[in-house]
């Protein structure tokens, strides 16, 4: 359809509205089929008048639209509803980031300080008015659901690109205190994973942001044609038992996006907020920690301004924190979870930039893709809980199993008698599972620790995918028979029964799931 | 239920408007309207004019009339419907508002021979003179009318505007709501958004203006307006809901004068009449011609 700008200018008002309005049509009298445009930039003044012409405007030309609208004229738009009957389109201050200090940088912008008060963020997408709204409104959502944030106040055109304009007062980001006070680092941590356990908690009501879960798989059905085709079946296999959850994620938290602003902390760059799994938001801060600087250690200089060994020893720490433990096979768990879920991104990310076509892009990718194929093999799955442990079934894992198991039983003050007890139980149990489940081949056992009230008891529960198997099954030994008689095994078994204060055995789903419980 | 089309706000050759009372009979039927209240400016000659013009099958007449008001807060348009035109309060009102009509213009004149030297003939005097209801439009056509200025528009911004009028120059509103209540009328506010029509009032400051008027005994609302969007007469009935006020609708229909349509009030796209609307034209049944 054919467009007609019109210009207006000045005051539209009781006086001189219905001229304006005479003119408007007079210039639009020759044109039948038209869409029309106004073109407010020189316009100050608008009084009920005009906007009854505006109206009128509108139903002889329904595809009217109104651009270059300054604040002012913009607020009237937007109190009298016009800007729900029509667009109308904002003129936007012109902003220069020639010489400011980059603070920030996303996935989708980059963010600059323009003055002692205010950071702009420059999108990277010349047509970003679309992603200024979502962030705007996102964010508001974060800020009503008690996450501390910023919320942009202003759209601006910086250049060809649009940015979004922030009070951000004295604000300095946890990267630039982790490179400029390295001996702050546990402080730090302390703030840093508080803030990602508040994120984390959120529920967000249904459809109001979207499913990381839907982002993973189209990233993971991507790499099916660069991975051996059992492995790439194994991975979209991994991701679709990922449950649902509604909770919230930022997407993209690493310690650039991270503020101390006075005393408060605050989280910015949040047009990545998502729901899904914790393991999502732990697979991108694996990456900026790490997996972006694992072919090259100089990378992240360039992102973060500190270097290599500072950001793995944040990771650790946060990660450990995170987790509530000082557990090492714990932690490694959960990280090769995460490392699973952050090679899939970084290896589709590189080859959608044209990764393959230099020699390092393709050593890189190499790198990443060998990583990622050993982590598959030995992953059952990609869920995890502080009090649960996957772990290979094989006795040289046996030690790290109990260590688990005793650190969770002493976060609950666990007397050393029942520790021992259970202790002795657990080891029968898991070398059980290591010996016969898999054999000949090799497989994964789960360990789950639970505290339950009332009575207070301990359960511990043991998961393995191996060939179905009941040990309660077999007869308890008769241990009054003289030693040369006794069968050789089977006693472990009784052991253990003998010790906890309930045995139980449950096949399900293709597991074998034995229960230990012992009353404290 | 179904009902008629409506339009409660239209202005004839009594006051500003362009029609004569059976011309705008005829386009009232045209445009399909089934329910109609004429309201000029301070007069209510067309409450009596219009009956006896009305035959069985037509539309049914409400009396009304539109008083503009201004005191220390503002100025204000305050309809009256369903008066008795015998009443002496409206009458008094009506002859006031003249009055005070008629003051503004011969000092308007005044100002334009003493500053300007601007004069016009006898005849044209007592032609605008003689009129219902003279205002700046009228002094303004004058002036083109004799060449003292490019158009209607020029003249009240360049020159008219310039006079300041002193005493009292408008109605206040509690006395235009007295004499509408007195008459048995129901006093109601025009286009509230829009003052006396060229301001914009929202939000506390239209809260605190329902308010007022609610104090001196203002019933209704136009929550219906050719002028307004949507969202305005959304937030109009939320008003009236909260205030326990009637809801009418009515285009502001001038003739030529304006370019509105009559019947345009928002109405037709409302799937059910508002309960403030049902109650008002079951309370105006008995008044209507």
């Amino acid at each position: 359809m054919e467009q007609t700008t019109i210009f207006l200018r000045g005051r539209i008002d009781s006086n001189n509205a219905a001229s304006v309005e005479r003119d408007v049509f007079d210039q639009l009298a020759s044109k039948e089929n038209t869409a029309v445009i106004l073109d407010m930039k020189d316009l100050e003044y608008i009084s009920s008048a005009g906007l009854r012409t505006i109206l009128r405007l509108k139903k002889s030309y329904p595809d009217l639209r109104i651009t270059n609208v300054g604040t002012e004229i913009y607020d009237i738009l937007d109190m009298t509803g016009f800007t729900e009957m029509m667009p109308v389109e904002k003129a936007y201050r012109v902003v220069s980031v020639e010489g400011c200090e980059e603070i920030g940088r996303g996935a989708n912008g980059t963010i600059y300080r323009i003055d002692q008060d205010n950071v702009v963020k420059v999108y990277n997408n010349a047509d970003a008015l679309a992603d200024i709204q979502h962030e705007r409104e996102v964010a508001k959502l974060a800020l009503i659901l008690g996450i501390p944030t910023a919320i942009s106040y202003d759209v601006v055109k910086v250049g060809e690109s649009y940015g979004s304009v922030f009070e951000l007062l004295n604000a300095r980001t946890f990267s630039t205190i982790l490179a400029t006070e390295p001996e702050r680092i546990d402080w730090c941590v302390k703030e840093y994973v508080e803030l990602l356990k508040k994120i984390h908690s959120t529920l967000v009501p249904t459809g109001k942001l979207p499913d990381m879960k839907e982002t993973v798989l189209s990233w993971a059905r991507f790499m099916q044609d660069y991975l051996p085709k059992e492995a790439g079946e194994k991975l979209l296999a991994l991701l679709e038992a990922v449950p649902h959850d509604d909770h919230m994620i930022h997407g993209d938290y690493h310690t650039k996006n991270v503020e101390l602003q006075n005393d408060e902390v605050l989280l910015i760059d949040m047009d990545t907020l998502a729901i899904g799994n914790p393991i999502f938001e732990l697979a991108s801060m694996y990456n900026s920690f790490q997996g972006y600087s694992e072919f090259n250690h100089e990378t992240i200089k360039q992102f973060q301004g500190f270097d290599y060994e500072t950001g793995t020893a944040f990771w650790k720490k946060s990660l450990a924190a995170y987790l509530e433990t000082n557990c090492e096979t714990k932690i490694r768990e959960v990280e090769d979870k995460a490392r699973i879920i952050g090679y899939t991104r970084m290896i589709r990310r590189s080859i959608r930039r044209h990764g393959l076509e230099t020699p390092d892009g393709r050593a890189e990718i190499e790198l990443w893709k060998e990583r990622l194929l050993g982590l598959l093999e030995k992953t059952e799955t990609l869920v995890f809980s502080k009090n649960e442990l996957e772990i290979e079934a094989s006795t040289d894992r046996l030690a790290e199993v109990q260590a688990f198991i005793e650190e969770r039983l002493e976060a609950v003050d666990c007397p050393p008698k029942a520790q021992m007890q259970i202790g002795v139980a657990a080891e029968e149990i898991f070398v059980n599972i290591a010996h016969y489940a898999y054999a000949p081949q090799k497989g994964c056992a789960t360990v789950r620790v639970e505290v339950l009230e009332d009575p207070v008891s301990v359960v511990i529960t043991f998961i393995d995918h191996g060939i179905p198997y009941d040990p309660l099954e077999k007869e308890d030994p008769d241990i009054n028979l003289p030693a040369q008689q006794r069968q050789i095994g089977g006693l472990g078994i009784f052991m253990t029964k003998q010790l906890m204060d309930d045995v139980a055995y449950e096949y399900k789903d293709g597991q074998n799931i034995l229960t230990l419980k012992k009353n404290l | 239920m179904s009902y008629p089309k409506i339009d409660l706000h239209i202005h004839t050759v009594v006051s500003d408007g362009t029609d004569a009372p059976q011309e705008l009979l005829g386009k009232i039927k045209e445009a399909g309207i089934g329910f109609f209240s004429v309201t000029d400016h301070d007069a209510i000659k067309c409450s009596a004019l219009i009956p006896p013009l009305l035959e069985a099958g037509d539309p049914a007449f409400l009396p009304g009339v539109e008083f503009s008001c201004k005191d220390g807060e503002g100025k204000y348009h305050i309809l009256g419907y369903g008066y008795d035109p015998a009443a002496q309060s409206i009458r008094d009102a009506v002859d006031y508002g003249h009055a005070l009509r008629m003051k503004k213009v011969k000092k308007r004149l005044e100002f334009l021979k003493t500053q300007y030297g601007f004069e016009f003939p006898k005849e044209a005097l007592e032609r605008l003179l003689s009129l219902d209801n003279p205002g700046k439009p009228h002094i303004a056509n004058l002036m083109v009318e004799y060449g003292y200025c490019e158009n209607k528009e020029q003249g009240i911004s360049e020159y008219l505007n310039k006079v300041r009028i002193t005493g009292p120059s408008y109605l206040r509103p509690e006395e235009a709501i007295r004499a509408i209540l007195g008459a048995g009328g129901i006093p109601v506010l025009a286009h509230p958004f829009y003052g006396d029509g060229d301001q914009l009032i929202l939000g506390d400051e239209m809260e605190k203006r329902l308010q007022r008027l609610s104090e001196f005994g203002l019933r209704g609302v136009e929550a219906f307006y050719s002028g307004f969007t949507v969202r305005l007469i959304r937030q109009m009935l939320a008003f009236a809901e909260r205030f326990g006020f009637y809801v009418t609708a009515g285009s502001d229909y001038h003739g030529k004068n304006k370019m509105i349509q009559l019947g345009d009030t928002g109405l037709e796209e409302e799937p059910e009449l508002p309960d403030g609307l049902k109650h008002f034209l079951e309370d105006v049944k008995d008044c209507t011609r």
